[in-house]
């Protein structure tokens, strides 16, 4: 009999229902650091990523029967669950995304005196921009965003998690990412149309 | 390549998704063409980068310790108040209960069903050869045909298969039926003697023969002699018509409804 920590997902959830808690120990401890920042980078919240994971195994705990093998993954299943109450938490308690969109030109006009904003991602500061601009994208741009990008699941479990077409996802994720860098770069042009009459200056020159 | 066509594929360069050698080279050789669309390359690929710095900066969150110990308790009570494991363990025993059940049930219905027909050896004694039992009044011009069933006539010998008991028993009760069915409806009606039609050889019938309903105009009743009503002479008569093996018309009898004498 191999140990339990080598079990499957769904062998767990099986063992969990059947009353064993050392299965339910390791399932949450296997998957809700995924559902946790799953939940807190929807929601921007702490608060709110706590209560959501709460949620996710107070649900599988209680109606874990209805996942059923054949539809998918018990990851899939946990995403599917979390989004849920992701979002019926915004719509019940009126949860607010802090930084809404009008917000979003402040960070990047105090970078503004750099040559190209996006050229420094990596850093700190701007980490902290791309969250908040992931933050602000409308809720079905945004989980395509989180999903694929930052949990960096596949188009396909994506797919999944959404009960939709791939081809939604890739088309969603496509215009997320365009209006991303719409909100990282909102200058772009501008310094696009003046660093192209630089160079044709120069070359006149 | 255009900058459209580039422009959908930006993402998925950035993102180093998997697409066809063909359509990359296109999009290197348009990239180094195309400023902007380099630009922009550079753009998605810059934001796959903060992506994921995201992703990595966020990787260590997970839900704090209090999350984990009030599920636990959840998990106690709720294993205690709701014993899963029970009421689904014997779902199984339930459905083969039911199934088994269903079995005798039908099984009963069977033996009842077979012991309610008759015995095989019986049906298989049965001649399987048509006859045409008639009676041939011989000494008139016109020969009398009476058959005491007009639908065995119709019956073409056959050659024996080997059925089996319950098909030969499927294939009785069937004949059986209709057999009643047309014994209703002749007792519905009223049928003169058969009249041949020419010369009758009753050497031809042995072979057997089919009885075919028809209709006839009522006036053809009185071609054999028969009285026809003048008030209904333009309405049709039924009839049965005796052909022989040879399909040729040897006999007939017109037919009336007891209800419309």
């Amino acid at each position: 009999m191999k140990p339990k920590t080598d079990l499957t997902d769904a062998e767990l959830l099986r063992l969990m229902m059947s009353g064993d808690e050392e299965s339910f120990t390791l399932l949450y401890k296997r998957r809700h650091p995924s559902i946790y920042r799953f939940a807190l980078q929807m929601s921007g919240s702490q608060q709110v990523a706590e209560d959501v994971t709460h949620d996710v195994f107070l649900f599988l705990m209680k109606d874990g029967h209805v996942f059923d093998p054949n539809r998918g993954s018990v990851s899939s299943f946990l995403f599917g669950v979390a989004r849920n109450y992701v979002l019926r938490r915004f719509r019940g308690d009126q949860l607010t995304v802090p930084f809404a969109d009008g917000e979003d030109d402040e960070p990047f006009d105090q970078v503004g005196n750099e040559p190209d904003p996006l050229e420094d991602l990596t850093k700190a500061e701007m980490i902290d921009n791309v969250r908040r601009a992931v933050l602000s994208l409308p809720e079905r741009y945004r989980e395509v965003v989180v999903l694929c990008e930052l949990q960096e699941l596949s188009y396909g479990e994506t797919a999944e998690i959404l009960g939709c077409a791939i081809g939604t996802v890739r088309s969603r994720l496509h215009r997320a990412r365009g209006l991303l860098l719409a909100k990282l770069r909102p200058n772009k042009e501008e310094e696009v149309l003046s660093s192209a009459v630089v160079e044709s200056a120069r070359c006149f020159a | 390549m255009n900058c459209q066509k580039f422009e959908s594929l930006a993402a998925d360069l950035a993102r180093g998704e998997m697409m066809e050698v063909d359509v990359l080279s296109d999009a290197r050789a348009h990239m180094a063409e195309c400023s902007s669309c380099s630009l922009r390359l550079h753009d998605e690929e810059m934001l796959t980068r903060g992506l994921h710095s995201v992703a990595v900066e966020m990787n260590s969150l997970q839900a704090s310790e209090a999350t984990e110990q009030s599920l636990l308790a959840s998990f106690r009570q709720h294993s205690i108040v709701v014993p899963l494991t029970p009421t689904r363990s014997y779902r199984p025993y339930w459905l083969t209960a039911v199934a088994a059940i269903l079995l005798i049930v039908f099984g009963l219905v069977a033996v009842v069903w077979r012991s309610s027909n008759k015995p095989p050896n019986e049906i298989a004694v049965r001649p399987l050869t048509p006859q045409v039992p008639m009676e041939i009044k011989e000494g008139k011009n016109d020969v009398a045909l009476k058959p005491s069933n007009a639908v065995n006539v119709s019956t073409q010998p056959k050659p024996k298969r080997n059925l089996s008991p319950r098909a030969v028993q499927a294939k009785n009760f069937k004949a059986d039926k209709a057999d009643n069915t047309v014994a209703n409806h002749a007792s519905n009606e009223v049928a003169t003697d058969f009249m041949p039609l020419g010369y009758l050889n009753p050497a031809l019938l042995q072979d057997g023969g089919q009885i075919v309903r028809v209709e006839v105009p009522r006036t053809t009743m009185a071609s054999f002699g028969l009285p026809v009503n003048m008030d209904r002479y333009n309405e049709r008569v039924k009839a049965d018509v005796l052909l022989g093996v040879d399909g040729v018309p040897h006999a007939i009898r017109f037919v009336q409804d007891k209800r419309s004498q």
